[in-house]
């Protein structure tokens, strides 16, 4: 049983960390400010979540995973909040397309 | 039609008290478990509805099988956002054309539609960028050959399926 | 297990670094501000990740204000970009 959960984590775990890559490397990579807003915001959170889902067997109490869970809905609201608001700065300040 | 904005008056306190339930349970996860502590939870809970009314009016429901049903549309939606940008991230030769679209919503301006911006921000190689007063929103495309008009008006759709009455026309 | 989780958390520490690098050398201010979002993104999953390698939930609480800091100083710095955007615009139209 514990080494089912136990893969269960290190499958979920890395998978996140593979994002928290693609975030960066989209970062490097993408053209303009406001594509890398996209890799930012879009990528770190899925990564974020799957870390946090890979976490929640090893909660030691309900409320414990119950809080992990909380983390996770937080980032999940502060992106889709956070990456708009800059988006639409990162509008104002240059010359419309 | 005393009785009318009686019977309206309670259900918007019973609103605000399941609201400072709710607000007085994510305490008590964020705190721990303890009586002892709990007037003090119940002291934050109060001041949180309070805070909340400015934003969402107590007479504003949603309805909890639209919300059913828009988390089930959504969750593998941000899933598949996170995916996308991560492939073109992954790509040896970059292969994107940014640039706008625009939508325009039917959504009264206020927190109906800022919800809608903020929920259109997770879905795959989208990013609400403004709002202008008629409603026309201007979407940041990763690429501009995938996004149709078609995929935003659905987005739409499925997120006016969650209001009911009091928020939609607000 | 820990050990994995540790490791785990070493590489989004160093992932994240290097995007902050980018971000920070950046002569744009919108994207120093991306520096916060990401800070608090990766630094949540890593401190998530070493809380639980260390069985110590107190960590948790502080990945939560992590999260909670950086909403709103992204919330703030719109703030001031806004009310200083107005401000230069208002100058502008000033003959």
């Amino acid at each position: 049983m514990t080494g089912f959960v136990d893969a269960f984590t290190v499958l979920a775990v890395g998978s996140g960390a593979i994002f928290f890559l693609a975030g960066t490397l989209g970062l490097l990579r993408f053209p303009d400010t406001l594509s890398r807003l996209h890799a930012l915001s879009k990528a770190d959170n899925l990564g974020l979540g799957l870390i946090v889902i890979g976490l929640l067997p090893h909660a030691t109490s309900v409320s414990a995973g119950l809080k992990l869970a909380c983390v996770w809905l937080l980032a999940q609201l502060s992106a889709a909040t956070a990456s708009q608001l800059i988006a639409g700065v990162a509008r104002n300040r240059r010359p419309r397309a | 039609m005393n009785a009318v904005t009686g019977a309206r008056d309670r259900t918007a306190l019973f609103a605000l008290l399941v609201r400072a339930a709710g607000f007085l349970v994510l305490w008590i996860v964020l705190m721990g478990p303890s009586l002892k502590d709990l007037p003090l939870g119940m002291v934050a809970a109060a001041a949180a509805t309070w805070a909340s009314t400015a934003l969402w009016p107590s007479d504003s429901d949603v309805s909890v099988v639209g919300v059913g049903r828009f988390v089930l549309r959504f969750l593998p939606q941000s899933v598949a956002a996170g995916v996308d940008v991560a492939r073109h991230a992954f790509k040896p030769s970059l292969d994107l054309e940014p640039g706008f679209a625009t939508h325009r919503t039917a959504l009264p301006p206020g927190m109906a539609r800022g919800g809608l911006c903020a929920v259109m921000s997770l879905q795959p190689g989208k990013l609400p960028v403004a709002v202008a007063r008629d409603g026309t929103i201007e979407v940041h495309c990763l690429d501009v050959r995938q996004a149709a008009a078609g995929p935003m008006a659905a987005d739409e759709a499925a997120f006016t399926g969650m209001l009911r009455d009091g928020m939609r026309n607000a | 297990m820990p050990d994995f989780l540790t490791g785990a958390a070493v590489f989004i520490l160093v992932v994240t670094g290097l995007g902050l690098f980018r971000v920070l050398r950046s002569q744009v201010a919108v994207e120093r501000m991306m520096a916060v979002q990401l800070l608090g993104t990766g630094g949540a999953a890593v401190i998530l990740l070493l809380g639980t390698a260390t069985a110590s939930d107190a960590l948790t609480d502080v990945a939560l204000l992590l999260m909670l800091l950086s909403a709103f100083s992204c919330a703030a710095f719109t703030l001031g970009q806004s009310s200083s955007a107005t401000a230069t615009e208002r100058a502008e139209e000033k003959p």
